[in-house]
């Protein structure tokens, strides 16, 4: 603790410049003495003899603190608290407002003006120093706070920048992805695609294709990746490859849909941070519209039929990698020309209503159920939007795709590209 | 997610209310964390609480149960709720932890 009269040093150990103040006072003798004073003690002084030239210095030499007598000609000091504190760079300025008033409506005016601090012209040598050391005190944490200021601002926009290249990074990572789905239209003849895919985050780790494995199959699939972001996404474009369709013929010679999940089961072990994948897998024989399917722990697929009620196609089964043993068995529905088959992810009835209740299986079915007049396409379109309507949000929590083929009666077995 | 933990003679109980998620995995393997620490040969996660079980939750009970069982521990599931339930059959992890409708019969488990 400093006696009045000792000037504290600010860091010890630290070796810091002497602070500058600005005496401003019209008075040359009061002037010089207070000036002689301060130096005395260590600060560097710098002097005006009215407001309109302390100005001028302040804006040049950003001095520490002010002090400013009262009563001055050209620029009174009040009038020099104003023009501080409307000045952009001097507005936080420690002023220290010299005067023989001491009528509390003068103090109050001073203080609406602008000033920090009053010293009477009377004050003792010990005042002074207290009142200097002070106002020091106060302009050195006002400046520290502006630099912390500062350095934030540039932070954030660095962040902001950061952040930005991140988001175009995903989006491009987001596009890719995408481009790797099927088109929508018709994969062969006699075959209608439509689907809709609503990730939960920019990169979803769902991801479906349907494709030509031969002139007389087409192979489909979805999967679904445990998790969400890029680590879930990176890992569903990894096994997204592996069940492209030129390697799986490659390494089975067909697209059997149990061969498929066994051999998946094995190259996709279950990670260490329980990571993992849902699958199921159809094979469709297109002159006879006989489907092979499997899953692997995947809530499966609807078929929803023209004729007769909809059903489920799937099988209790452990998802890949659970048991690097585990086989999976293949079951087979005929499928008839107009004839649906959707095959979906949980996120799109795993959607809560805002009091909790998921929207579930059994309303995505009726929703599906109800639809049947309409094209593929709109039934996706509805389902999505009854989800939507049901938790009354537009984006899902997790990845949610629904994927539609719809037979029609023209098959002949021609497979286009 | 809450989980409250229930030291028994027999093996350590979580009681776990709220959703088991993805966005709740890190409460949830401190908990088994903290249980494998302290020596646990058999976890009992009460689900009764449960509403809702993600496939990251699904994963992180497989993936606790398979640790357990390196170590000759055990793990088992008490009183999930039907949409639990149904979640878990279709992805056979009956076969892989046993589930139990009783405390009683889950503690009897370990000791038989």
């Amino acid at each position: 603790m400093p006696h009045i009269g000792q000037v504290p040093d600010p860091s010890p150990g630290i070796e810091t410049p002497a602070a500058t103040i600005l005496l401003i006072e019209d008075e040359p003798v009061t002037r010089t003495s207070m000036a002689a004073r301060l130096t005395r003690l260590g600060y560097r002084v710098l002097e005006a003899e009215n407001g309109r030239v302390g100005l001028e210095v302040a804006r040049r030499e950003r001095p520490d603190l002010l002090i400013v007598d009262w009563m001055m000609p050209e620029m009174d000091g009040l009038t020099f608290c104003d023009a501080i504190r409307r000045d952009p760079q001097l507005k936080s300025s420690q002023i220290l407002l010299m005067t023989a008033h001491d009528a509390p409506a003068q103090i109050a005016e001073g203080l609406v003006r602008g000033a920090d601090d009053f010293l009477s012209k009377s004050s003792s040598k010990q005042e002074i120093i207290a009142r200097v050391l002070a106002g020091l005190r106060t302009s050195r944490l006002v400046r520290k706070l502006e630099t912390t200021g500062e350095e934030l601002k540039s932070s954030m926009l660095l962040l902001e920048k950061k952040q930005a290249e991140t988001e175009a990074d995903l989006q491009t990572a987001a596009a890719f992805v995408q481009s790797l789905l099927p088109s929508p239209g018709s994969p062969v003849r006699g075959i209608t695609l439509a689907w809709e895919y609503q990730p939960s985050l920019t990169l979803g780790g769902d991801l479906f294709d349907v494709m030509t494995i031969d002139a007389d199959h087409l192979g489909l699939y979805i999967l679904d990746a445990s998790g969400h972001g890029v680590a879930a996404a990176l890992r569903s474009a990894s096994l997204m490859t592996f069940l492209r369709a030129e390697n799986m013929v490659q390494l089975l010679g067909s697209y059997n849909p149990e061969r498929v999940l066994f051999e998946a089961n094995r190259r996709f072990p279950l990670s260490a941070d329980g990571d993992y994948f849902t699958l199921w897998v159809g094979q469709l024989h297109l002159p006879t519209g006989s489907l092979s399917f499997a899953s692997a722990g995947h809530p499966g697929a609807l078929l929803s039929s023209a004729t007769h009620p909809s059903r489920w196609l799937t099988t209790a089964s452990f998802p890949l990698g659970f048991d690097p043993s585990a086989r999976f068995t293949s079951d087979r529905v005929l499928l008839k020309p107009a004839d649906r088959l959707f095959l979906l992810s949980d996120g799109i009835y795993e959607v809560p209503s805002p009091s909790g209740e998921l929207w579930g299986r059994e309303r995505f079915q009726e929703a599906i159920d109800a639809g049947k007049q309409t094209s593929l396409s709109a039934t996706i379109a509805s389902c999505f939007a009854a989800a939507r309507g049901w938790q009354q949000a537009q984006h899902f929590p997790d990845d949610a795709a629904v994927v539609g083929i719809e037979l029609s009666d023209c098959r002949e077995g021609t497979s286009h590209g | 997610m809450q989980i409250k933990e229930r030291i028994v003679p027999q093996g350590i109980i979580l009681d776990v209310v709220g959703d088991l998620t993805y966005a709740h995995r890190a409460v949830f393997k401190a908990a088994v964390e903290k249980a494998k620490q302290a020596g646990c040969r058999h976890l009992i996660v009460n689900l009764e609480q449960v509403r809702f079980v993600d496939s990251a939750g699904l994963g992180l009970l497989v993936l606790v149960s398979q640790n357990f069982k390196l170590q000759q521990a055990q793990i088992s599931m008490l009183k999930p709720q039907s949409y639990v339930r149904e979640i878990m059959s279709l992805a056979n992890i009956p076969k892989m932890i046993p589930i139990y409708e009783r405390e009683e019969d889950a503690l009897m488990a370990r000791a038989a």
